[in-house]
């Protein structure tokens, strides 16, 4: 008897009543083609759930459980920071303003940053700014030593801070630079301090990658956050390893 | 008799680890998968009054997922394609041991099926649900199920025939 493929595959998920099911072992025991064939649907079923089985064994970001939970209770898609404000008209900085212009979170999100391409890189949820999936990733995925200047998110110093977290500053140059501080919080990288400038990329590429670079609000915030010293590029690299979990 | 909100809640909870995984078959990035996962328990608590008593959470979450997944890509695009070959690239030269290798591959060829194969993949082979709850879930036929199921298979083993061979 010829089984059709469909057949053969619900047979591998045990998916045939008890009369199909006996027919087809039948089968598998005289043809061994059918048995070949049966044999791979099952491979392959147990190969795909092999692929995916060890999520359920990672913990379960924060952020999920809080919005299973309602905490806060007021959160919904309308909270997350919109991508399109109406644009203010564009604010020439002084020139004092390019040595250390910073402001801290609260000033920024409320003014400068939601109206440009700046917003892409935070989202607000549930009252603490968390990186997105650009920022995010470069968090997650860049090494200092081996970023090119390309990049859209530039990683600084990564260190370990007083709570045991991995930290890291960055800076992001769009139509402005912006600058913070991100520690890992389970699966996501909580933003502590993010910072304007108006230092662009094209002025001074040693600038950009030394400390001093940083505005003061991201400096003062890796000063009270670190403990020890900055990660080597070994250090760093190890932690990534390890999907910066302490 | 209906579950209380705050029941629901805590039984979401305990869902989650299967919801990260099943959105983990449907986006490539783990970030896009769980940012799928709060839309989806948002969603569905936004509407839990809709949960009808006889009707099973799991599927009910599934299929909110399921269709928070669609809308996405639907409307955004493929952001996750934009970031896995990088993602996948590093892996890859990481990846020391063949088993490792193997794993790889299926995720990254699972992110090259039709989104309704990605599904059927997903529920079935994945989550280990029935072809009849899955078809629910998406709401056709199990007829329909079972070929979409039958193509994305087919579609696989084509791409992952070089380790598969290897491995027997």
């Amino acid at each position: 008897m010829k089984f059709s493929e469909e057949t053969l595959m619900a047979y591998a998920d045990n998916e045939l009543d008890a009369k199909t099911r006996t027919a087809v072992e039948e089968a598998m025991a005289t043809d061994p083609e059918v048995a070949r064939r049966v044999a791979q649907h099952k491979a392959l079923r147990g190969k795909v759930r092999l692929a995916f089985d060890n999520v359920t064994d990672e913990p379960v970001p924060q952020r999920l459980i809080d919005a299973a939970r309602g905490v806060p209770a007021v959160r919904r898609e309308g909270n997350v920071i919109p991508l399109r404000r109406k644009a203010p008209p564009p604010r020439a900085w002084p020139q004092w303003a390019s040595i250390a212009a910073s402001l801290v979170v609260g000033v920024i999100v409320g003014q400068a940053m939601l109206r440009g391409s700046g917003s892409d890189l935070v989202t607000s949820r549930g009252g603490q700014l968390l990186a997105n999936s650009v920022l995010s990733h470069a968090l997650s995925e860049q090494l200092a030593s081996t970023q090119t200047d390309q990049s859209a998110v530039r990683v600084g110093v990564s260190f370990k801070s007083k709570a045991g977290t991995y930290c890291r500053t960055f800076t992001a140059h769009e139509s402005t630079t912006l600058a913070g501080l991100a520690c890992r919080d389970h699966d996501d990288w909580r933003v502590q301090v993010l910072a304007q400038t108006t230092s662009t990329p094209e002025n001074n590429t040693a600038y950009r990658q030394a400390g001093s670079a940083l505005p003061k609000s991201v400096l003062q915030a890796v000063d009270d956050n670190i403990s020890g010293e900055p990660l080597d590029a070994a250090a760093e690299s190890a932690a990534r390893e390890k999907n910066w979990n302490p | 008799m209906h579950a209380s909100l705050e029941q629901v809640r805590e039984q979401i909870v305990d869902l989650l680890p299967r919801l990260r995984r099943f959105a983990r078959t449907l986006a490539r990035d783990p970030h896009d998968a769980d940012d799928l996962v709060q839309i989806a328990v948002e969603r569905a608590l936004a509407r839990s009054e809709q949960l009808r008593p006889d009707s099973r959470l799991s599927s009910w979450m599934f299929g909110i997922l399921r269709n928070a997944w669609i809308d996405e890509a639907r409307t955004r695009g493929r952001r996750n394609q934009i970031f896995a070959p990088e993602a996948l690239g590093e892996n890859v030269g990481d990846a020391a041991s063949e088993t490792h290798t193997d794993v790889l591959s299926v995720q990254d060829a699972m992110a090259r099926l039709p989104d309704e194969q990605r599904v059927a993949i997903g529920l079935v082979l994945v989550e280990g649900l029935s072809y009849k709850e899955a078809a629910e879930i998406m709401g056709v036929p199990v007829g329909t199920l079972t070929s979409r199921l039958a193509r994305g298979r087919e579609a696989l083993q084509a791409m992952l025939a070089d380790t598969t061979g290897a491995a027997q």
